[in-house]
C-alpha cells in the first residue's frame, strides 16, 4: 500500500470562471424546463417573464402598475433574470470542477500497465497499454511480478499468485485454468494467460462520473429534506405576497406589483435555492480531489454522522511494518555480537522488518565480518510452519548487494562503507556459522540453551507495546531484537480531532493484547480489538450498528466484503479485491486507510455547508423585510417609513435590497464550492459557532450589505 | 381498513361518549358545584347582593347609576370594557369629595378618612388601590343616616 | 416601563405557577401512563363502567389514525349535541330569560368554536334584550344580525360541555404526541381511555375547587334568573346572574375563554377583584405549564422538557417585554380594579396561552399590547394551548433541529431519531396551515365586502384598526385563541362560516399532520448518540431565535399593516 498525501485540486475556481463553456453552460441552463428541478429558482425566472411584461405593457397591471415606472421595471426585471442566471452559473461551475476532478482521476487509474495479447492473424503480439483501457473478454499476459490489472479468468498455465495484499493471506496462493485471479494481486511464479472478466468502468466509475451530472445526480435525502423546507418557505411566502396584493387591492394601499414581486423575491430563499446543488456536487468534488471515488452522494452525507470508525492498526495507524530499535543480548554476549547476527540473518530477508534490522546493525556499526562469505550461503526462508528464518554461513569472499528496493545511492554507501572494513583487516572468514531469528516461543523450540531471563525480557518487550524477535548463533539463544511499530506521521493528530468530534475510533489488530494496547495508548484510542481476525469486523460493526451507531470501516480484502457491505460508510482501498470494492460505497484510489478520517470530515463539512447557507439564506430575510416594507405603502401608509431604520432611499431601497439578493449568491459560490471551514471540535461547539457565524451573522451581513448598494446607488443618482 | 368503515366502527362508541361526557360536564358538574357553592357561599353565589335594611338595593359587584351629588359616582360606563364597573380609583373618589361634602355638609376630612377605610385592591406592595362606589355610598348612608334621611327619605323607604 | 412591585408580582404570579405545574406533573403522568394512582380506588369503577357503556376496550393500543379519528369524531358527536341545544334554546328548561335560539350559521361557527378550544365569540351570553328581564326581543348589530344571549342551559350543556371536552381533547393530543416520541412505544393509546381519566382524574377535581374558589372570591352560581332590584336612587336594575363560576373555572383551566358574560372576565362577575384576576392567569397557565414538565417525565428524559418550558418562557418574557415598552394605566376600555398593570398582564397571558378571555376590552389596549398579543397567537406555544402548545413546540423543534442543527456537521436528530424529508414535509405543511387559514380569509372580508359590512373601515389607510380588527379576529380564530375585537358584532353569515371553517381547519389539520409525524416516530430507529443536544441552553436560544425568525418573517407584513403603523400613528400623533 501507497501513502500519499491529498494532492491539491486539480481545478480551482479562476480557471473555471475564464471558461466560456462553463459561461455558454450557465446561459443554457436559463431555460425555464432545465430549471424544473430547483422550484426556487424556477419561481424567480417566472417573476422575471411578469415584471417584464409590466415592462412591455404596463396598463395589463393596472391597477398595480405605472406607467411612469416602465424603466424601473426594466432594471427589477434584468436583477431578477441575473439572479437567476448566478444561480445557474454556480450549477455550471461546480459541474464542470466535478467533471475536471473526475476525469483527473481517470487517468490516475490508468497507472497500472497490462501486457494486452492482440492477435493478428496466427501471431500473438503483446501490447503494453493502461488497465483501463481493458475491455471484458481482452486477453492479458501475466508474467512473474505482474501486478494482475483487473478481474480475470485464467486461460493457461499454473502459477503462483500473492493475494495477501488483497485478502490478508499470506501464502501465495495456486492459479490454474479455470480460476479467477483478482485485480492487485501478484504473480510471483511463472506465466498466466488469462481473460478479462470486467470492464473497468463497470466497477464504480461509471457511477462516479454518473455522480457528478447535475441533471442525473440522484438527490440525497438530506438534499431533498433540505428541498421540502425551501418549497415550504416558497409557500408560505407565495402566500404572505398574494395576500398583500390582495389587501393592497381592497384597502387601495396602492403597492406597486413590481415591489410586492421584489420583495417575494427577497424573502424566498433564492441563496440556498441556488446553491443547493452546487453544494452537493462540490461535495463529491472535494473527495475526488482526494482521489477518493463515492458510489453515491448518500454514503458522503452519512459518513458525516459517523459516531465509530473502525481502523486497522497497520497501514492506518502505523506505517505497515516493524522497525528494529534495539539489540539486547543475553548474558555473555555483547551488543555487536547480536547486531552482526542480526545483519547477517537478515542479508537475504526481504521484508520491511528484514531491512530494517540491518538498517539498525548499519547505523550503529555492527558490520558482520562474515559479510564476505554470504555470496556462500545457505538461506533458511521464513515459513508458517517453522516462524523462523535465517542463514548458513559458510567461507567465502565477495560482497552481495542487499536485494530490495534500497535506492542506489544507499547500496553504494553500504559497498564503501564495507569495503573500508576489508581494507581495514577486519573481517576474518571462520567455519560454518548458523544464525537463526524468529517468533521467541519458537526459538525456544530449536535452541539448545536458553537463558534464565528470556521469558522475562520477552515480556518486558511486549508490555511495552513492542515485538521482540529472538536470535540463535549456532543453536545458542544470544539475545533479543526489539521490533517497534513506527505511527504514521500526523495520525495521533488525527485520531484526537476524530475523538473530539465525539466519534469512537476502534481499533483493529492481528497483534497480541499487549502490543495492541501500548500502540492504542500511544495514540489515543481507547478501544482496540488484537488478534483480531478480517471477520472481526463483520461483528464490529453489526454490534455497533445494534447500538444505534453509524459505523465507518476501511477494506480491502474479500474478507472485508461483508463487512464493507453492511458498514454504513465502507471505503475500499483501490489495491484491494474487486469484491471489496463492489461491496464498499467509496474507494480510495490512493489505497491510504487513514483517508476515512478525512471522508468522515467532508461529510460534515458537507452538511454543516449546506445548513449554514440555508440559515444565511432565512436570516436574510429580516433586513430585506426592513428595506422593502416602509416603502412598500410609501404614499398611502407614510407612517411605516419609521421602520426605514437603514435610512434607505425612497426609490433605491428595493432595488438595493435585490441587488443584494441577487449579489449574495456569487460571492458564496466559493464558500458553497470549497465548503465551510472547521477546526474539529465538539458537535455542540461546532453548532454554536456556525450559529453565531451564519445565523447571527446572516442576520446582520445584509444590514450591512443593502445599505452599502443603496449608498453606491443614491450616489450614482438611479 | 377503508376510511369510510374506521369511520363507522368509531361511531358507535363515539356517540355514546359524546352523550355521556354531555351529560357530566353540562349537567352534574355544574349542578354539583351549584349545590356546594349555594352552602358554603350564599352570598356570593347569588351575587353579592347588597342590602339596606331588608331590601335588596344592588350588588356590590355591578355599578349602579348614581346620579345624585351627594353620593359617589361611578365611572362613564361607556369608558370601562364591563359598562358595569363597581369601583372607581382613589384619586376619582378624592376629587368627587368637594362635591359630596358641599351637598352634605359631611366635612371633607370624615370623607376622606370614609373612603381611605374603604380602600381594595392592594396586598402589601402590590396592587392598585380603588374604591367600589356602593360599598362607599352604603358607608356614607349608615355613617350618617340623618343626613341622608333628610336628602332623600326615599332611600330608607320599607 | 415597569414597576418594580409590578415586576414581582408578575415574577410570583409566573413562579408559583411553574411550581404548581411541576408539582401536578407527576399525577398528569399517571394519568397518561395508565399507572397506579391513589385515585383507583374510587375512580376506577366508575371509569370501567363508562368504557362498559361504551363498549369499548380500554387497554386497546391505538395507532395515530385511528387516534386521531376517534378524536374527529367524537367531537363532530359533541358538536352536533351543542348545535341542538343552541339552535333550541328557546324551547329548552333552564331559559329564565326567555333567549331565542341561535341562528343556525351562529350556531355553527358557536359549536366549532366551543369544541376547537377557541371561544370566539359573535354573541352577548346575556343578551342585548330590548325589555329586560324577557330577552325575547334582541337589539341588532350594525349589521342587522340579532345580537342574541344564551340560556342557562345552553351556557351549561353546550358551552362548559365543550369547554371541558375540547380541552380534555388537547390534552390527549399531547399525550397521544408524546407517546409516540417515547422511546419503546408500540402504540399512541386508546383516545377513550385517556379523554375519559383526563376528565374524571385531572379537569373535574381541579375545576371543582377552583369553582369554589371563585364563588368565594365573589362570582356567582345560581340557577335563578336574573334579579331585578330598586336602587338606593329608586331606579330599577337587573343583576346578571347564573352558573357562572363553574364555567369560569373551566374556561379558564381548560385555555378556553370563553365568557359566561359578552365582556368576559372583564364583567364583574366572571372576575370580581384582582385576586380572581390573579387566580385565572394562574390558572389558565397551569396545565400549559405541566404539560411541558409531562413531555420530559413521558418521555423519561425530563432535561428534553427544558427546551420546551424554558423556550415557551422565554419568548412569553419576550411578549412581556414588547407589552410593557409603554406606560401602562387605567385608560378607557379597562376597568378600575385591573388597572392598566393586570390589563396588560392579562392579554399578553391569555394570547401566550391561547385562552383569549379578556379582563378589558381591546380597543383600550396599547398597539404595542395588541402586537404582543399577536406574537402569542401567532406563535402558539408560549407556553400554547391546552396541549397543543407542547405540540406546536415539538414542530418548531424538529424545523429548528433541521435548519440549524445542519450546521452540527450531523444529519439532523431529534432524540436520537433521523429527521427525514417525510418528516420535515409534514412540519412545513402543518406550518403551513396558519398563514393560509389567517391570510386567505382577511384577504376575502375586505374583497366581498364583508368587513364593511359590519362596519369596520376600509378605504382608510390612515386608521389601520380596521384591518387589525379582522386581521386579529382570523388570527385568534387560527390559533383557537378565541379572544376577539369583534364580539357580537361579527354576528354575520360571512364571519360566522369564515371563522367556524377556520377554527376546525386550525384545530384539526396541525393535529392531524403532528400526530402522524409522532405516529412514525414509533419504532423509529434510535442512535444513543446525540451530537445537537436540543436539551441544552444554546440550543433553546436558537430555538427561540428560529421562532421569532419563523413567526416574524411570516406575518411581518401583516402586522406592520396592523398594530405596528397604529403604533407609529400614535407617535406621530403625540402620543
Amino acid at each position: 500500500m501507497t501513502t500519499k498525501e491529498p494532492r491539491t485540486p486539480v481545478s480551482h475556481l479562476g480557471s473555471n470562471l475564464t471558461s466560456t463553456k462553463t459561461l455558454l453552460d450557465s446561459l443554457v441552463r436559463l431555460a425555464p424546463r432545465s430549471l424544473l428541478s430547483n422550484p426556487v429558482m424556477f419561481i424567480v425566472e417566472l417573476t422575471f417573464f411578469v415584471v417584464a411584461a409590466m415592462a412591455v405593457y404596463p396598463p395589463a397591471f393596472y391597477p398595480v402598475a405605472s406607467l411612469s415606472l416602465r424603466f424601473y421595471y426594466v432594471e427589477v426585471a434584468l436583477i431578477l433574470l441575473i439572479t437567476v442566471w448566478f444561480s445557474t452559473l454556480a450549477d455550471a461551475l461546480a459541474e464542470s470542477q466535478a467533471k475536471n476532478t473526475a476525469n483527473s482521476l481517470r487517468s490516475l487509474e490508468s497507472e497500472v500497465q497490462s501486457k494486452k495479447i492482440v492477435m493478428e492473424g496466427d501471431i500473438r503480439r503483446i501490447v503494453v497499454s493502461p488497465s483501463t483501457t481493458l475491455r471484458k473478454g481482452d486477453l492479458v499476459l501475466l508474467e512473474k511480478n505482474d501486478v494482475v490489472p483487473i478481474d480475470a479468468e485464467v486461460l493457461e498455465g499454473i502459477a503462483m499468485v500473492d493475494e495477501s495484499l488483497l485478502t490478508g493471506e499470506s501464502t501465495p496462493v495456486r492459479k490454474a485454468p479455470g480460476d479467477e485471479v483478482i485485480g492487485g494481486s501478484r504473480v510471483i511464479s511463472d506465466t498466466l494467460t488469462a481473460r478479462v472478466t470486467v470492464n473497468p468502468e463497470d466497477t464504480y466509475i461509471s457511477e462516479m462520473i454518473r455522480l457528478v451530472e447535475s441533471s442525473k445526480r440522484p438527490r440525497t435525502p438530506n438534499e431533498v429534506a433540505v428541498t421540502m423546507v425551501l418549497i415550504g418557505l416558497t409557500a408560505i411566502f407565495t402566500i404572505i405576497i398574494v395576500a398583500l396584493l390582495g389587501l393592497s387591492i381592497t384597502l387601495n394601499l396602492a403597492a406597486d406589483l413590481s415591489v410586492l414581486i421584489a420583495l417575494y423575491v427577497c424573502l424566498l430563499p433564492t441563496t440556498i435555492g441556488a446553491l443547493l446543488p452546487s453544494i452537493g456536487l462540490s461535495g463529491i468534488s472535494r473527495l475526488y480531489q482526494r482521489k477518493i471515488v463515492a458510489k453515491s452522494g448518500r454514503a458522503v452525507e452519512r459518513a458525516g454522522d459517523t459516531d465509530v470508525i473502525i481502523l486497522d492498526k497497520t497501514g492506518t495507524i502505523t506505517v505497515g511494518n516493524r522497525q528494529a530499535t534495539e539489540f539486547i543480548p543475553f548474558a555473555g554476549h555483547t551488543e555487536r555480537e547480536v547486531g552482526e547476527s542480526a545483519f547477517l540473518s537478515s542479508w537475504h530477508d526481504d521484508t520491511p522488518e528484514g531491512r530494517s534490522l540491518i538498517r539498525l546493525a548499519y547505523e550503529d556499526g555492527f558490520i558482520p565480518r562474515e559479510l564476505n562469505a554470504l555470496g556462500v550461503s545457505e538461506v533458511y526462508e521464513f515459513s508458517a510452519s517453522t516462524r523462523t528464518s535465517g542463514v548458513k554461513i559458510s567461507q567465502g569472499t565477495g560482497f552481495m548487494l542487499p536485494k530490495g528496493d534500497k535506492s542506489s545511492r544507499e547500496r553504494g554507501r553500504l559497498r564503501r562503507k564495507f569495503e573500508a572494513h576489508v581494507e581495514a583487516g577486519s573481517v576474518i572468514a571462520e567455519d560454518e556459522t548458523e544464525i537463526i531469528k524468529g517468533a521467541p516461543d519458537a526459538i525456544k523450540k530449536i535452541a539448545r540453551s536458553i537463558p534464565s531471563n528470556f521469558d522475562s525480557l520477552i515480556n518486558k518487550i511486549s508490555s511495552q507495546g513492542d515485538t521482540p524477535l529472538a536470535l540463535t548463533r549456532n543453536r545458542e539463544a544470544i539475545g533479543i531484537i526489539r521490533l517497534k511499530d513506527v505511527l504514521k506521521p500526523g495520525i495521533k493528530e488525527k485520531i484526537q480531532s476524530v475523538k473530539v468530534m465525539g466519534i469512537r475510533p476502534v481499533m483493529l489488530t492481528g497483534d497480541q493484547p499487549l502490543t495492541a494496547k501500548s500502540i492504542a495508548n500511544e495514540v489515543g484510542i481507547d478501544e482496540y480489538r488484537p488478534e483480531a481476525k478480517p471477520e472481526d469486523k463483520y461483528d464490529i460493526v453489526m454490534r455497533e450498528q445494534a447500538e444505534t451507531r453509524v459505523v465507518a470501516m476501511i477494506g480491502d480484502g474479500t474478507n472485508d466484503a461483508p463487512a464493507l457491505a453492511v458498514a454504513d460508510v465502507g471505503l475500499a482501498m483501490n489495491s484491494g479485491t474487486e469484491a471489496a470494492k463492489e461491496a464498499a460505497n467509496m474507494v480510495d484510489l490512493e489505497s491510504n486507510p487513514a483517508k476515512i478520517i478525512e471522508v468522515v470530515m467532508l461529510g460534515k463539512q458537507l452538511l454543516m455547508t449546506r445548513g449554514a447557507v440555508t440559515t444565511f439564506s432565512i436570516a436574510n430575510d429580516v433586513a430585506k423585510y426592513f428595506a422593502i416594507v416602509p416603502v412598500m405603502f410609501a404614499t398611502t401608509l407614510p407612517e411605516l417609513k419609521a421602520l426605514n431604520i437603514l435610512g434607505l432611499g425612497l426609490n433605491t431601497a428595493v432595488l438595493s435590497a435585490l441587488i443584494f439578493n441577487a449579489i449574495i449568491i456569487p460571492l458564496l459560490i466559493p464558500l458553497a464550492m470549497r465548503g465551510i471551514r472547521f477546526k474539529p471540535t465538539s458537535t455542540m461547539a461546532l453548532f454554536i459557532k456556525n450559529a453565531l457565524i451564519y445565523g447571527v451573522g446572516g442576520i446582520i451581513v445584509p444590514f450591512i450589505g443593502i445599505k452599502l448598494i443603496d449608498i453606491a446607488l443614491l450616489s450614482i443618482g438611479a | 381498513m377503508s376510511l369510510k368503515r374506521e369511520i363507522r366502527q368509531t361511531s358507535l362508541p363515539a356517540i355514546r361518549l359524546a352523550v355521556i361526557s354531555m351529560i357530566l360536564c353540562g349537567l352534574l358538574f355544574p349542578l354539583l358545584v351549584t349545590g356546594f357553592a349555594q352552602v358554603l357561599f350564599p352570598g356570593q353565589a347569588d351575587g353579592s347582593i347588597a342590602h339596606l335594611g331588608t331590601s335588596k338595593i344592588g350588588s356590590y359587584l355591578i355599578a349602579q347609576n348614581f346620579s345624585r351629588p351627594f353620593f359617589f359616582q361611578s365611572r362613564n360606563s361607556s369608558l370601562s370594557a364591563s359598562g358595569v364597573d363597581p369601583d372607581i380609583t382613589l384619586q376619582d373618589a378624592q376629587s368627587q369629595v368637594a362635591r359630596i361634602s358641599s351637598a352634605t355638609n359631611i366635612t371633607r376630612d370624615q370623607l376622606n378618612t370614609l373612603i381611605n377605610q374603604h380602600i381594595e385592591g392592594t396586598f402589601w406592595i402590590f396592587g392598585y388601590p380603588y374604591v367600589n362606589v356602593l360599598t362607599l355610598n352604603l358607608a356614607l348612608i349608615q355613617s350618617y343616616q340623618t343626613v341622608y334621611q333628610q336628602l332623600d327619605p326615599n332611600i330608607f323607604r320599607q | 416601563m415597569i414597576q418594580p412591585a409590578d415586576f414581582l408580582t408578575i415574577i410570583l404570579i409566573l413562579s408559583s405557577a411553574i411550581l404548581a405545574a411541576r408539582l401536578l406533573t407527576p399525577h398528569i403522568v399517571k394519568i397518561f401512563t395508565y399507572a397506579p394512582s391513589r385515585l383507583d380506588r374510587f375512580l376506577d369503577p366508575i371509569e370501567k363502567g363508562i368504557y362498559r357503556l361504551l363498549g369499548v376496550d380500554p387497554s386497546h393500543g391505538m395507532g395515530w389514525r385511528e387516534y386521531f379519528l376517534s378524536a374527529v369524531i367524537i367531537n363532530i358527536f359533541q358538536m352536533a349535541l351543542a348545535f341542538i341545544v343552541f339552535v333550541f334554546q328557546g324551547g329548552l328548561p333552564l331559559n329564565p330569560q326567555g333567549f331565542p335560539g341561535l341562528g343556525l350559521d351562529l350556531a355553527f361557527m358557536q359549536v366549532i368554536s366551543f369544541a376547537t378550544n377557541t371561544n370566539l365569540q359573535h354573541y352577548n351570553g346575556e343578551g342585548v334584550c330590548t325589555q329586560l328581564p324577557n330577552c325575547s326581543t334582541l337589539s341588532t348589530n350594525s349589521a342587522g344580525q340579532p345580537i342574541p344571549g344564551l340560556s342557562y342551559l345552553s351556557q351549561m350543556t353546550a358551552v362548559q360541555f365543550l369547554q371541558f371536552t375540547s380541552a380534555a381533547t388537547g390534552i390527549c393530543v399531547a399525550a397521544a404526541l408524546i407517546r409516540g416520541f417515547v422511546a419503546g412505544s408500540k402504540d399512541m393509546g386508546n383516545f377513550y381511555t385517556d379523554f375519559v381519566r383526563s376528565l374524571t382524574r385531572l379537569l373535574f377535581p381541579l375545576c371543582f375547587v377552583a369553582a369554589l374558589i371563585f364563588v368565594g372570591l365573589g362570582v356567582p352560581q345560581t340557577l335563578d334568573g336574573y334579579q331585578i332590584l330598586h336602587t338606593v336612587e329608586g331606579s330599577t336594575q337587573t343583576v346578571l346572574v347564573g352558573p357562572v363560576a363553574s364555567l369560569v373555572s373551566i374556561m379558564q383551566l381548560g385555555t378556553n375563554g370563553g365568557g359566561f358574560f359578552g365582556a368576559n372576565s372583564a364583567y364583574p362577575f366572571q372576575n370580581p377583584n384582582p385576586a380572581s384576576d390573579v387566580f385565572q392567569i394562574f390558572l389558565m397557565l397551569l396545565i400549559p405549564t405541566s404539560l411541558c414538565f409531562v413531555y420530559g417525565h413521558m418521555l423519561g428524559k425530563r432535561k428534553e422538557a427544558r427546551p420546551i418550558l424554558w423556550g415557551a418562557y422565554a419568548l412569553f418574557a419576550i411578549d412581556l417585554l414588547i407589552a410593557f415598552i409603554p406606560n401602562y394605566s387605567l385608560g378607557p376600555g379597562m376597568e378600575v380594579r385591573f388597572g392598566g398593570f393586570f390589563t396588560s398582564f392579562w392579554t399578553v397571558v391569555t394570547t401566550a396561552v391561547t385562552t383569549g378571555s379578556v379582563n378589558s376590552s381591546l380597543f383600550g389596549n396599547h398597539p404595542l399590547v395588541i402586537l404582543s398579543a399577536f406574537m402569542g397567537m401567532l406563535i402558539q406555544s408560549t407556553p400554547g394551548g391546552k396541549g397543543v402548545g407542547v405540540m406546536y413546540m415539538v414542530m418548531y423543534i424538529i424545523i429548528t433541529v433541521f435548519i440549524v442543527g445542519l450546521m452540527s456537521g450531523r444529519t439532523p436528530e431529534y432524540l436520537g431519531m433521523k429527521i427525514s424529508a417525510r418528516d420535515v414535509k409534514l412540519v412545513m405543511i402543518a406550518f403551513l396551515v396558519h398563514p393560509v387559514i389567517i391570510l386567505v380569509p382577511t384577504v376575502l372580508a375586505y374583497a366581498t365586502g364583508a368587513a364593511s359590512a359590519i362596519g369596520v373601515c376600509v378605504n382608510c389607510p390612515a386608521a389601520s384598526t380596521g384591518f387589525t380588527q379582522i386581521f386579529y379576529e382570523f388570527t385568534s380564530a387560527a390559533a383557537n385563541n378565541g379572544s376577539d375585537f369583534l364580539g357580537a358584532t361579527g354576528n354575520t353569515p360571512f364571519f360566522n362560516i369564515s371563522a367556524g371553517l377556520v377554527m376546525f381547519l386550525g384545530r384539526f389539520l396541525p393535529i392531524g399532520v403532528l400526530l402522524a409525524l409522532a405516529g412514525s416516530m414509533i419504532n423509529r430507529k434510535r442512535t444513543s448518540e446525540i451530537g445537537l443536544k436540543t436539551d441544552s441552553v444554546t440550543f433553546t436560544i436558537v430555538l427561540v431565535g428560529s421562532i421569532l425568525l419563523l413567526v416574524v418573517l411570516t406575518f411581518f407584513p401583516f402586522l406592520a399593516l396592523g398594530p405596528i403603523l397604529e403604533f407609529f400613528q400614535k407617535r406621530v400623533n403625540g402620543f
